[in-house]
């Protein structure tokens, strides 16, 4: 980065993208009802609104299961394709995983109204399943995305010579496979677990008579006096990501170290 | 030079008229052919020729559309390659980069019922076996080039297997250490008589290390024999450029009878082989006489020729070291044909345009026809 210009544009794009999430904290901590400077004193009671609030807690019950969810089904239906992409040759084979990656450009208000309709039309009663469902159809094309690489970084020999030496296809796939392509299926649940997680518009549709944090804090947004409270929500929330992007960073460099493989990046 | 497999021994491996189609692509067209049992066999190919396509039907990893390969006698067109007497060594090696270079070793005895004492000495055994004593604890994936080959060596050998697929094993290395690798795979093949079945694109690898190597074009074996006689006896001109250097002239047959042909050669003048000497090549047409550029000499002032000689003049020299390659053009002939010449001491390596007399002989040809 030699040139002053591009460290400046650097500089503005950083402050542009972590300016508001550096707000988030200081008005949590803030005892004013109002969302603006200058502060007014220090206090924890927004967290302890938070805490106390069954709704909330519901609403986040609700999301933390639809998001794990998410994250083992669009997982799993992920290795099977991108195995299925990267391994086998199949008649149709660039249609079929364009098909697939299809929900990726999707608006996904689209794919929101068209699931609701089917779903009324076939008679599912709206609930935390159905958001599950629109959510792994979101987040499969991202999984798949993900898991692709780490499929194709693959040498296929490796599988070949666990066979050749006597190993099930099955036990070849749990002894060898699955251990080198782990990092890429620890960023691939990630990966799901968080477009579950502050996915709205497939959860506004799809939910019922249920609520997700998204939907919830949307609800709240019409009630200033709430505001406090979602930012003290919003604390937790940017605490509880980087604590776990920070552990599963940890995992795939030590996932990377223990098989000599080249980094190529990951997630973060 | 390689003791000479004897020919009366068993059958390991017999290949009847298997036939592999990719798509419409033929990748195998009609293969025939027996592998002895305890054989170094080698298969010899310039790339895309279906060298491993016909060693992975061996294995077992790629099914046949039609014809048939025999293990030991036994049809394997069921045998699933997780059941095959067989074991491979893979072109990259295939090793376990999140294993150990033990775990890696002992791969094939995870179904093993020996307790694991008497795996673990197994495992050690293994690796003595191929000078990797001691390194059982390392991390498999930060192994050299050649440490990884010899694990991969030591894995595919622990299961003993009846016949030991080896696919360009050499090619990831550099020139030292292949030359020395070659030599121990060949020490191993012997201490061990298992049957080894080697891919390889580079003919002087095969040549050193083989019992006998079949000669692949297109999906079809071209010719089948022990080094020697591939490189004395090419039964075409495919197979002569292929395996060495070799040099062609034009010839006329001007009689021929049960005991010898008779050519006219431009260049070498009136001359007469025996039938052996003439390759089965039978595409008819232009007649041709090849010979290799050792089978010819350079005559210095004074020398004569023990056989045959011809005139011609110096027209490229490359200097080797120890051998100089001279290009010859013949009185007579317009392309120059290669000689080459061990360096004598005291014996000065001649300039181009130097006008000289090349001996030659009538034995060392081969005619194609
Ligand atoms: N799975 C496959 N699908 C389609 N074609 C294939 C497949 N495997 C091999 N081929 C084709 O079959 C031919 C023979 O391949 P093969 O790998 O046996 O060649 P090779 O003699 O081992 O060459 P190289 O020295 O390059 O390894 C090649 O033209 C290759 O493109
Ligand atoms: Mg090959």
């Amino acid at each position: 980065m030699k040139s002053p210009g591009l460290r400046l544009f650097a500089f503005a794009y950083l402050i542009f993208l972590y300016a508001p999430i550096v707000l988030l904290p200081i008005f949590a901590f803030n005892s004013g009802t109002i969302i603006a400077f200058p502060l007014k004193g220090f206090t924890l009671h927004w967290f302890d609104q938070l805490f106390s609030n069954a709704t909330l807690g519901q609403a986040l019950r609700n999301s933390l299961i639809i998001a794990v969810s998410t994250a083992i089904f669009a997982t799993t239906l992920g290795i099977f394709a991108a195995r299925a992409s990267t391994r086998y040759r199949f008649p149709g084979k660039p249609g079929i995983m364009g098909l697939i990656m299809l929900p990726l450009v999707l608006p996904e208000i689209i794919v929101a109204v068209s699931l609701l309709i089917v779903l009324l039309g076939i008679g599912v009663p709206l609930s935390i399943f159905t958001v599950i469902l629109g959510h792994v159809l979101a987040a499969t094309p991202y999984a798949i995305a993900v898991l692709n690489a780490a499929f194709s970084s693959l040498d296929k020999s490796l599988e070949e010579a666990a066979y050749d030496l006597g190993e099930t296809k099955w036990s070849t796939f749990r002894l060898i496979t699955l251990p080198l392509v782990l990092p890429g299926i620890v960023s691939s649940m990630l990966m799901a677990f968080t477009i579950s997680l502050d996915e709205f518009i497939i959860a506004f549709f799809l939910a019922g008579e249920q609520v997700t944090l998204p939907t919830y804090i949307f609800s709240q947004l019409r009630f200033p006096k709430q505001i406090p409270m979602i930012m003290a929500l919003g604390t937790c929330l940017v605490i509880a990501s980087i604590v776990l992007l920070t552990i599963a960073e940890y995992a795939r460099r030590r996932g990377i170290a223990k098989t000599g493989a080249k980094d190529t990046g990951g997630f973060l | 030079m390689t003791i000479k497999t004897a020919s009366d021994r068993p059958t390991m491996i017999e290949f009847r008229e298997v036939q592999k189609y990719y798509g419409d692509y033929h990748a195998l067209r009609g293969i025939s052919a027996e592998i002895r049992a305890g054989e170094f066999f080698s298969l010899l190919g310039p790339s895309g020729c279906g060298k491993t396509t016909l060693l992975r039907t061996i294995a077992g990893f790629e099914d046949i559309s039609s014809g048939a390969v025999l293990i030991d006698g036994k049809d394997m067109s069921n045998v699933p390659a997780n059941k095959r007497p067989t074991n491979m060594v893979f072109q990259s090696y295939a090793i376990f980069p999140h294993l150990t270079v033990a775990e890696n070793v002992g791969f094939g005895l995870r179904r093993d019922p020996r307790s694991s004492a008497e795996k673990a000495r197994a495992v050690e055994e293994a690796l003595e076996l191929v000078g990797l004593k001691g390194y059982g604890p390392r991390a498999a994936h930060a192994m050299s080039g050649g440490q990884r080959q010899r694990v991969a060596l030591a894995r595919a050998l622990i299961l003993k297997p009846k016949v030991l697929l080896l696919d360009e094993p050499m090619s990831a290395l550099d020139k030292k250490i292949r030359e020395q690798m070659q030599v121990e795979l060949i020490k191993l093949q012997r201490e061990l008589g298992i049957t080894f079945v080697l891919v390889t694109h580079d003919q002087e690898e095969a040549l050193v290390m083989s019992d006998r190597i079949a000669v692949m074009f297109d999906g079809e074996i071209a010719q089948l024999a022990d080094p020697e006689t591939l490189y004395r006896h090419p039964n075409s001109r495919r197979v002569a450029n292929f395996i060495g250097v070799m040099n062609f002239l034009p010839a006329r047959v001007t009689a021929e009878s049960d005991s010898h042909v008779a050519l006219e050669v431009p260049g070498l003048g009136p001359l007469e082989v025996t039938p052996d000497q003439v390759a089965a090549q039978t595409s008819g047409g232009e007649a041709t006489v090849g010979f290799r550029p050792e089978t010819l000499t350079l005559l210095y002032e004074g020398q004569t020729a023990s056989d045959r000689e011809a005139p011609g003049v110096i027209d490229e020299v490359v200097y080797y070291g120890d051998m100089t390659y001279y290009d010859i053009r013949l009185d007579g002939v317009s392309a120059p044909v290669r000689i080459s010449m061990r360096n004598v001491f005291g014996r000065p390596v001649l300039d181009v345009g130097s006008r000289i007399r090349v001996a030659w002989s009538p034995g060392a040809l081969v005619l194609f026809r």
